[in-house]
């Protein structure tokens, strides 16, 4: 027994850690220098580890990426904030109300939960340009407002109904009206729910690329990821700064998922076990 | 009272005056490093001699891609106030009417001579007689960079501006004859193959294109409005022919091949290198050669320029290069942004942008003044190329390409066969007449697609009604007649209110765009100009006349189809390591999920390093060890693909990127892992004790109990990742390009190069659609052939 158990270990052992090589790459070329990684091999550790090639990426002139990062953030906090209050109130009036038409409304949401985003994105690229909202924040921010995705509402319609409608019930009793048993009882009992879609709408808008690719034009507007590409444009292919600035771009990621873990991981388990 | 209303009137003017003058001009261009200091300087002096205006310069590093952007800043509404353009990139802006026209400015300007500027750059910058870029600078494309030393090893006096070209060596002229020079000039080694060439041309079309002109043969026939492509017509085949000849027979010129495959170095280096004795080129080189050159280092030589030869039998005509700056249309300061224009591209941007021997200046007199031309004062770095008197007589010679954008399309598909000509894969006639007869179709085509009916947006908006009241009465028609309370009513509205945001958020951001697009899929449209209506034309267009369009599908099937189920394997087989009670199995989770939040472009830039020929992570296990090792037989099997002796250069390689592709989205299967993991620690203990007590060996618990109640996850698993998969981008964006080839040309790709770069949008659209319908269809087909999914019953 113990055997096998050891042997699933190894296998593990060594699996995991082929899938973080590519990181440890990442970071130790971030630290050598541009010569170092010219002549020595891939695998080895910096010689003389410095701290050179992060200050030549944060100190360029045409690019700043501290700038990138407030972006980033401005962008991830707005969506997440709109997602949780949008789709929280739908899934409220689709978990709790009753409301003619309520099946075949939930069928409608349930069929764009599989929408390609492919259809919708040019048409909102015409829509912004008529609005003037092109190089602005308002693209990537304002669509979480309403509505917030079909998959979140969903998610949280799911959790809503498991709240139990004694709760509801006593309240309404006490003259409470529909308003009031949202916002002061199936919101703070929803603690784990919201910081689980909380967590993944703020990576998702992290990680977006097409959307501020499309809608971003200035330099100074951009966010991490296609402020990791314009730099790229840049400097051409100079490893050293490139895997500085790759490894910046990683670290908010990093940090926000050892911090939000458990709700990543309660996410996922909700999704597939649907 | 009166004080009080007099001070608030005061500040309501000095607000509104101060707003007024409070003016950021933004300002586009794509300069080089040098060139961009100059202009940042220039933007100082001028912000600092008018108040209440600064500058805002945005740079595009990348000179190919910046015209079709701004193009698209345009059409977003987001287009700066003025841009540097040129003759070759501004009829694209003017035919849309992006552009301000120059002339009712110039002529409300008092004391603003154009006659100063040289008239050959002015008349390329109008367009149907409106003239829309002021000009800067001028580049006659026919500057010959000599190296004296060679020239003295062949003991030839340097060239004296007299010399002339024929189709045939004339060598009683002796120096006199530009084919005798470069005959003279030529070196062969012992092996036949030449070590020194007489000419080499900055790039290939240059030289024939040049002996065209000369003999007096066009390109189209209407430089602004072209009908006909006339590269099939004899005096252009036969400068080619002689062209090829000069470089495939007699090797007196390097072709594109030998440069770029054999010598494995560009034009300039060859010069540099003393390799070749001439360089055509234009006068752009001068930085790159001072930097290079200079005197006293290692490698110098003394180098000068002077004109391309005239046509014995007629006489010197170039063509050239130029830029400018223009005003956007859409600019609410054009009176400022005029002011700015003559600025730069008037004497204090020239002088400041020749005295760096950077561009030569578009007013003569400013060419012919010691700002450009070397004289007592310059120093010495300066002082090259000393010739620059035969700069401004070149001008003389000039006559602009067509400026025509629908030339600068098709002139694309000649230049892919004119490849074949250096190549040596094909004569210069038979590639000649062929390049031109796929440009004409081409050319006839996008006429014809100007000629194309207005697009009715009322026929749109009577079918988005259409479609909207079919939904309405889809939700509503059942409920029709039931009674409600009015608690009931009330109820209704409060939800209503609940729903409003996801309700306004689907008809604006998903039911009407897929109205819109799915119309828009029958129109061709720039969303600049106005629509016109193509009927089925997108669609036929696709099936029939794109060939990029079953390529790309036909790349992201192949990525889809093998991605998606290895990964599902992997997932699984991690999962079910995982759920076997190891020590530490939250560490081994994390470490397995993390790669699949990685940024993807930082992982795109990471796994470009790993793929990397020499100093790659990938190869450096293959070929372990030294780069010559054969790990597992595999870099064997490789050299299959690649070439036979050299690691493998797997995103260089058209047969290797799109399997480098598959295995860097295996990384990412740790977010699938966690999911079927996930399913798999939900199943109940109780059911597998009670298995096992029933005989059951391990694959037969797994098969009769475990499978089953997993496969809920694997299915969402299969469908998620599928409907990922065929719209990959970013990967492709960032790693490849779409390249080598098209062999990483997935659909999403092709979409987006349709509708950002080339403002196809009606096209686009129609793409969309077609991918729509495939997953839909793909995915309809998962959910009917899912019986073998098992759910337990569902508990409320």
């Amino acid at each position: 027994m113990s055997i096998r158990r050891s042997l699933i270990a190894f296998v593990l052992m060594v699996l995991s850690l082929a899938m973080v090589v590519p990181f440890f790459l990442m970071l130790s070329m971030a630290l050598k220098t541009p010569h170092e990684i010219d002549t020595s091999s891939p695998w080895s550790l910096p010689a003389h580890p410095t701290l050179e090639n992060f200050r030549a990426v944060l100190t360029n002139p045409n690019v700043s990426f501290p700038l990138f990062f407030k972006n980033s953030l401005m962008v991830a906090l707005f969506s997440t904030l709109g997602v949780l209050l949008s789709a929280s109130m739908a899934a409220f009036a689709f978990a709790r109300l009753q409301f003619p038409g309520r099946e075949r409304w939930f069928m409608i949401l349930l069929s764009t939960m599989m929408l390609p985003g492919i259809v919708t994105m040019i048409p909102a690229f015409v829509l912004f340009k008529y609005l003037h909202w092109v190089d602005t924040f308002l693209p990537l921010t304002v669509p979480a407002f309403l509505g917030g995705g079909a998959f979140n509402i969903f998610l949280l319609r799911q959790f809503f109904m498991g709240i139990p409608r004694e709760i509801d019930e006593a309240a309404c009793l006490d003259g409470a009206s529909n308003s009031t048993v949202f916002w002061r009882l199936i919101m703070p009992n929803s603690g784990a729910a919201l910081a689980t879609v909380g967590v993944f709408t703020f990576i998702a808008s992290w990680r977006d690329f097409l959307g501020p690719l499309i809608y971003l034009n200035d330099p100074d507007k951009q966010t991490l990821e296609v402020g990791l590409q314009t730099y790229r444009t840049l400097t051409n292919e100079q490893w050293h700064l490139l895997m500085a600035g790759s490894v910046l771009v990683m670290i908010p990621l990093i940090v926000i998922f050892f911090v939000g873990q458990r709700y990543f991981i309660k996410g996922l388990v909700m999704t597939g076990g649907k | 009272m009166v004080r009080i209303k007099i001070l608030l009137a005061f500040l309501l003017t000095a607000l509104g005056w101060a707003n007024c003058l409070a003016i950021t001009l933004r300002f586009t261009c794509h300069e080089g490093d040098d060139a961009l200091k100059i202009l940042k300087n220039l933007a100082k002096e001028y912000e600092a001699s008018h108040a209440g205006i600064t500058i805002k310069i945005e740079n595009y590093a990348d000179y190919g891609a910046y015209s079709q952007k701004l193009l698209l800043e345009y059409a977003a509404n987001d287009a700066p106030d003025v841009a540097a353009l040129g003759p070759e990139d501004f009829v694209k802006f003017a035919r849309r009417g992006a552009l301000v026209p120059l002339d009712a400015l110039i002529s409300s300007t008092p004391g603003f001579d154009l006659a100063a500027y040289y008239p050959q750059i002015v008349r390329a910058c109008r367009y149907r007689g409106s003239l829309y870029v002021l000009p800067r600078d001028i580049a006659p494309k026919g500057i010959l960079y000599y190296n004296k030393r060679l020239f003295d090893e062949a003991k030839i006096p340097y060239p004296d501006g007299k010399w002339t070209w024929d189709f045939h060596v004339r060598p009683e002229l002796r120096e006199h004859d530009f084919l005798w020079v470069l005959q003279q000039l030529t070196k062969f080694g012992r092996d036949g193959k030449p070590i020194q060439f007489g000419l080499v041309p900055g790039w290939p079309e240059l030289l024939p294109e040049t002996f065209a002109v000369s003999t007096g043969a066009r390109y189209v026939d209407d430089y602004e409005d072209p009908t006909k492509i006339l590269f099939d017509q004899p005096d252009m085949v036969r400068s080619f022919e002689f062209a090829a000849e000069l470089e495939n027979k007699r090797h007196w010129i390097p072709n594109k091949a030998v440069l770029t495959s054999v010598l494995q170095t560009d034009s300039q280096a060859l010069f540099v290198n003393q390799k070749a004795a001439l360089f055509m080129s234009g006068i752009w080189e001068v930085p790159g050669l001072r930097s290079k050159l200079m005197p006293g280092k290692e490698g110098y030589f003394d180098w000068d320029i002077t004109s391309f030869p005239a046509y014995a039998g007629g006489k010197l005509v170039l063509t050239s290069g130029g830029s400018g700056y223009s005003i956007l249309s859409s600019s609410p300061h054009r009176k400022e942004a005029w002011e700015l224009l003559q600025y730069f591209a008037g004497a204090p941007g020239m002088v400041a942008l020749a005295r760096s021997g950077l561009a030569q200046p578009a007013i003569r007199a400013i060419a012919r003044s010691d700002a450009w031309i070397p004289g007592p004062n310059t120093s010495v770095e300066m002082r090259y190329p000393a010739n620059r008197l035969v700069t401004d007589q070149m001008v003389d010679a000039v006559e602009f390409e067509p400026t025509s954008d629908l030339w600068t399309t098709v002139h694309d598909l000649l230049a892919a066969k004119m490849d074949d000509i250096w190549m040596g894969n094909a004569e210069a006639g038979p590639a000649l007449r062929q390049g031109t007869a796929t440009a004409q179709d081409r050319l006839n085509a996008l006429r014809r697609d100007e000629g194309l009916p207005e697009f009715n947006w009322l026929y749109g908006v009577g079918a988005g009604l259409l479609i909207v009241l079919a939904l309405v009465g889809f939700v509503y028609l059942p409920e029709r007649g039931r009674r409600s309370s009015a608690r009931q009513k009330q109820e209704s509205k409060s939800a209503l209110k609940f729903l409003a945001p996801w309700l306004i958020g689907l008809g604006v951001f998903t039911l009407g765009p897929m109205i819109l697009s799915f119309l828009m899929s029958f129109a061709d449209w720039d969303i600049i100009t106005p629509a016109k209506w193509r009927g089925s034309g997108n669609y036929i267009e696709a099936f029939t006349a794109d060939p990029r369009f079953f390529v790309s599908l036909k790349v992201t099937l192949i990525y889809t189809v093998v991605a998606v189920p290895v990964g599902l394997l992997g997932s699984l087989v991690l999962a079910l390591l995982l759920n076997q009670k190891v020590r530490g199995m939250p560490i081994y989770r994390t470490l397995f999920y993390i790669p699949s939040l990685a940024s993807l472009v930082a992982a795109a830039l990471i796994w470009r390093k790993i793929f990397q020929p020499e100093g790659g992570l990938l190869n450096s296990i293959l070929y372990y060890p030294g780069g010559h090792g054969n790990f597992l037989g595999i870099p064997n099997w490789l050299s299959n693909f690649g070439k036979p002796g050299e690691p493998i250069n797997w995103i260089g390689n058209e047969h290797t990127a799109l399997p480098a592709l598959i295995l860097m989205s295996l990384w990412g299967i740790g977010a699938g892992m966690v999911i079927i993991l996930a399913g798999l620690q939900n199943v109940p203990e109780f059911y597998l004790e009670a298995s096992s007590l029933d005989g059951a060996n391990a694959w037969q618990r797994f098969r009769a109990v475990t499978w089953p109640l997993i496969t809920p996850a694997i299915f969402f698993t299969l469908v998620t990742g599928l409907i990922g998969s065929l719209q990959v981008f970013t990967q492709a964006f960032v790693m490849t390009g779409g390249g080598p080839g098209d062999s990483t040309r997935f659909y999403m790709l092709h979409l987006y190069n349709q509708a950002f770069q080339s403002l196809r949008m009606g096209y686009a659209s129609a793409l969309a659609w077609v991918l729509f319908v495939i997953i839909l269809g793909l995915t309809l087909l998962q959910f009917r052939a899912s019986r073998w999914v098992y759910y337990e019953a569902d508990t409320k």
